[in-house]
């Protein structure tokens, strides 16, 4: 398999190097603000880093086309047929994993990802190793666009958020080619002293539960 | 009333002919009765609805010195029944059991039945059983579990065989004592020459995910600690007891693994390597080399079966996913593991590499579990490879590729031969395909069913339907799909019990989990299964196959399978959950709905073949 790296990535990579052994340290160091600089950072280069036209290729045509099909005799049609095209998918997850590793603490880069013909929904599309996110809801797989979302891909601008206790995260942009914006990342990391957020599965729902099971 | 009762008991238990000899005796305030472990007792005297058999109203029954309570059991084995306090105005009681047996060998348990309301169908229905030493005092209605106008408080009695308990009868007594009453209840134990095996024919496996959740039924519980290790250990030993397997799933769906379900690893590409043991060491060590259970009846043994932590983002980072740096990280500290399992001398166990991702929780792009298209098929392969070229070939170490299969299993069971060789499949979709288990079995794969508990509001005899399907199929074991969620409220508003049978003690200042009523069922029934099958040298395994169908539910073993429906042949990613019911509904066999003794028929069948034994 082969995997495109742009040019800018040289710098970053070499400082992914370095902070790659500090990422097993376990809560940031400073103080709240300077987590959220530190994340603005990861953030701003993302916005740089992560290509639009390759998230846009992600999701196979097939998957999308169950996404809003509404079936109530199936009502897991969607997440069943969820499927996506390893090669964009890997891409960039790797690209996601390699500005996590831009701190020397352990961050989590999401991309999430609006749908064109729905506006107003928008799905996180790729999560990382800690699973942390300020707007997942641990199952779903599309939900509304939150006003912070909404308005970072209106405006372009990044946006600093702290609605759950011990986390902060930046949103950013994703641009692709046309100069659209057609996704962004959620940067997302612990506040000094915060405690990871229990995200395994909730048990006992049984929308949740195996297929083989229902 | 006496007359009345005297042709109810008459008219509603012939059939337990052999577990029970019946008497009536005139008792106008407190009673001490009993009834058999598959009719489940409710608060007001009676058995709770699901359980009553069909056209017959069942009612606990009472015994005295000339006609005690008869029972028998074979060796190695827990003989059971409901042991039921009747009390119908309140009032203060002692409750006392005693066994007369002079070698000490014997040994009884007795727990008090925890009445669940249900809130699907506002029932209350016996499940958790709360350990009680004797004597016991307390008071009807029971102060804790607060059902007005409760008049039976019961308790689930276990005495214990074994295996070298001397064969003969052994006589023993309940008592009870409220106010000026007294009431006996005397029974005597026929303790056969038959050794129930110690070794399962069964597994039945109980499944949870991670220990974070030990915190929150145990308030101030540190995790991990050695307080959580502790626990973690109680609950391995609580299935282990009840002649079960238990999984603790130890990473999250994007990868990350609890500190205590993996070795801490250092270093990246070349460099990579293991850390640190000392968690990892601590929560599994014992269970490993069977320590944990030094004080179980059954004796010390390694737990059968452990999930490791791999998974795509452990032990290798999938930055590197399809470079070098991947497989340099895989086998480096895969071996690393093989290593030091072995010279632990960990080699009881069976290591499972076994993903339990999906691409719909957005972490990675190929379904680890229950894998719809067939173009994931290329992960499977390379963590095939991956973990053949980490492993010496001649380990002694046990590690096995499991998958969790269920719509595409059928064509997986071809795809992926010689790479998975540990199949736990959708108990429903498996019915379709019965030349599967010859299949599986000889090439030597391990093969298990799945499903969920089944809930207190179901029969009795509900909990038993699982291991059977697996000892007809010929196959190898059964997943319980979570075990150990109790839900929000289960003590006042209980959701059923579908994700758990055994529930956390710390209401009852037990600091450990507790059983339930279906864990004890089903215990008993394995051991049934394990006695029946060491049998096989008196009749032909097919002849046994079909008379115990028969005597279960009027079956015979081929009814047990569905005919390979049409939708079978079509692509599973194409297949609904609707097409999959409508389907097998179309193409299974009619069977009759299972009432509260049916495996009292198989139980009577297996303690027949076992006393023909010289």
């Amino acid at each position: 398999m082969k995997y495109r790296i742009s040019a800018p990535a040289a710098a970053i990579l070499l400082s992914v190097c370095l902070a790659a052994f500090a990422q097993e340290a376990g809560a940031p160091p400073g103080t709240k603000e300077s987590v959220a600089r530190d994340l603005d950072e990861v953030a701003r280069v993302a916005t740089v880093m992560v290509d639009g036209d390759v998230c846009q290729q992600i999701m196979t045509r097939r998957a999308l086309g169950f996404m809003f099909a509404a079936n109530p005799k199936d009502p897991w049609a969607a997440s069943d047929n969820f499927d996506v095209n390893d090669e964009p998918y890997i891409q960039t997850k790797k690209t996601l994993i390699r500005l996590s590793r831009l701190l020397p603490y352990p961050c989590d880069v999401n991309l999430w990802m609006p749908f064109a013909d729905r506006p107003g929904k928008i799905q996180v599309l790729i999560r990382n190793v800690n699973e942390w996110s300020q707007f997942w809801t641990w199952g779903i797989l599309v939900q509304d666009i939150p006003p912070e979302m909404k308005r970072v891909l209106e405006t372009g601008r990044r946006e600093t958020v702290t609605r759950k206790p011990g986390l902060i995260s930046v949103l950013a942009p994703v641009h692709n080619s046309l100069g659209e914006s057609v996704a962004l990342v959620e940067v997302v990391g612990l506040e000094p002293g915060g405690t990871p957020p229990d995200v395994h599965a909730r048990l006992g729902n049984e929308s949740y539960g195996p297929a083989g099971l229902r | 009333m006496h007359e009345d009762r005297q042709k109810r008991v008459n008219g509603n238990w012939p059939m337990l002919a052999g577990f029970l000899v019946l008497l009536w005796r005139n008792a106008p305030g407190a009673e001490l009765t009993v009834l058999p472990e598959y009719l489940r007792p409710d608060p007001f005297g009676g058995v709770v609805a699901v359980d009553n058999l069909p056209g017959r109203q069942v009612e606990p029954i009472s015994f005295d010195e000339k006609h005690p309570l008869e029972l028998k059991g074979a060796r190695g084995a827990y003989v059971s029944f409901h042991l039921v306090v009747e009390i119908p105005d309140g009032a203060d009681y002692r409750l006392a059991f005693t066994l007369d047996d002079k070698s000490g060998k014997l040994e009884a348990d007795l727990f008090r039945e925890w009445f669940h309301f249900t809130e699907s169908d506002r029932n209350y229905y016996p499940d958790a059983l709360v350990p009680v030493s004797l004597p016991y005092a307390s008071r009807m209605p029971d102060p804790e579990n607060h059902i007005a106008k409760q008049t039976a408080q019961p308790f689930w009695v276990d005495i214990w065989i074994p295996q070298d308990a001397q064969p003969g009868i052994c006589r023993g007594q309940a008592s009870l004592e409220t106010g000026k009453e007294h009431r006996t209840l005397p029974f005597a134990l026929n303790v056969l020459p038959a050794v129930v095996p110690a070794e399962d024919v069964v597994t039945v496996d109980h499944n949870s995910y991670g220990s974070s959740w030990l915190a929150d039924y145990y308030p101030g519980t540190k995790v991990p600690s050695a307080a959580s290790f502790r626990l973690m250990h109680l609950y391995h030993g609580i299935f282990y007891d009840h002649r079960g397997a238990y999984h603790q799933l130890g990473y999250g769906h994007g990868g990350k693994v609890i500190p205590e379900f993996a070795p801490a690893l250092t270093g990246s590409g070349r460099s990579r390597r293991i850390a640190n043991w000392d968690l990892y060491d601590r929560q599994y060590g014992p269970l490993l080399d069977g320590s944990a259970f030094k004080d179980s009846r059954r004796g010390p043994r390694p737990i059968p079966f452990a999930y490791l932590p791999i998974n795509p983002e452990w032990p290798a980072s999938f930055l590197w996913w399809g470079e070098p740096g991947y497989e340099a990280e895989f086998v480096s500290v895969v071996s690393e593991m093989e290593r030091h399992f072995r010279e632990k001398g960990w080699t009881g166990t069976r290591f499972e590499m076994f993903f339990n991702h999906k691409k719909r929780y957005k972490a990675f792009p190929w379904d680890g579990d229950e894998t719809r298209f067939p173009k994931d098929d290329k992960y499977f392969i390379e963590y095939g490879r991956l973990l053949k070229k980490a492993l010496p070939p001649d380990s002694p170490v046990k590690f096995d590729f499991r998958i969790d299969a269920s719509w595409d299993m059928e064509r997986q069971f071809k795809s992926l031969a010689g790479i998975i060789n540990f199949w736990v499949c959708g108990g429903s979709m498996f019915s379709w395909y019965d030349d599967a288990p010859r299949m599986l079995k000889e090439r030597g794969d391990i093969v298990w069913i799945y499903g969920g508990p089944p809930p207190v509001t179901m029969v009795s005899s509900a909990i038993t339907e699982h291991p059977l399907r697996v000892w007809l199929y010929g196959i190898d074991g059964w997943v319980h799909w979570q075990t150990v969620d109790p839900g929000n409220d289960p003590w006042f508003h209980f959701s059923g019990g579908g994700t758990v049978l055994a529930y956390p003690g710390a209401r009852f200042g037990i600091h450990g989990p507790i059983p339930s009523l279906r864990l004890k069922i089903q215990r008993n029934c394995l051991q049934d299964l394990a006695l029946l099958d060491s049998l096989k040298s008196r009749r032909k395994a097919g002849d046994l196959k079909t008379e115990v169908a028969r005597r279960y539910n009027g079956t015979t073993p081929a009814q047990w399978w569905t005919p390979r429906p049409a939708l079978a042949d079509t692509p599973p990613y194409d297949w609904t959950n609707n097409s999959i019911d409508e389907a097998t509904k179309a193409a299974e066999h009619p069977r009759p709905n299972l009432d509260a003794r049916a495996w009292e028929g198989v139980h009577r069948f297996v303690l027949e073949l076992a006393m023909e034994e010289k």
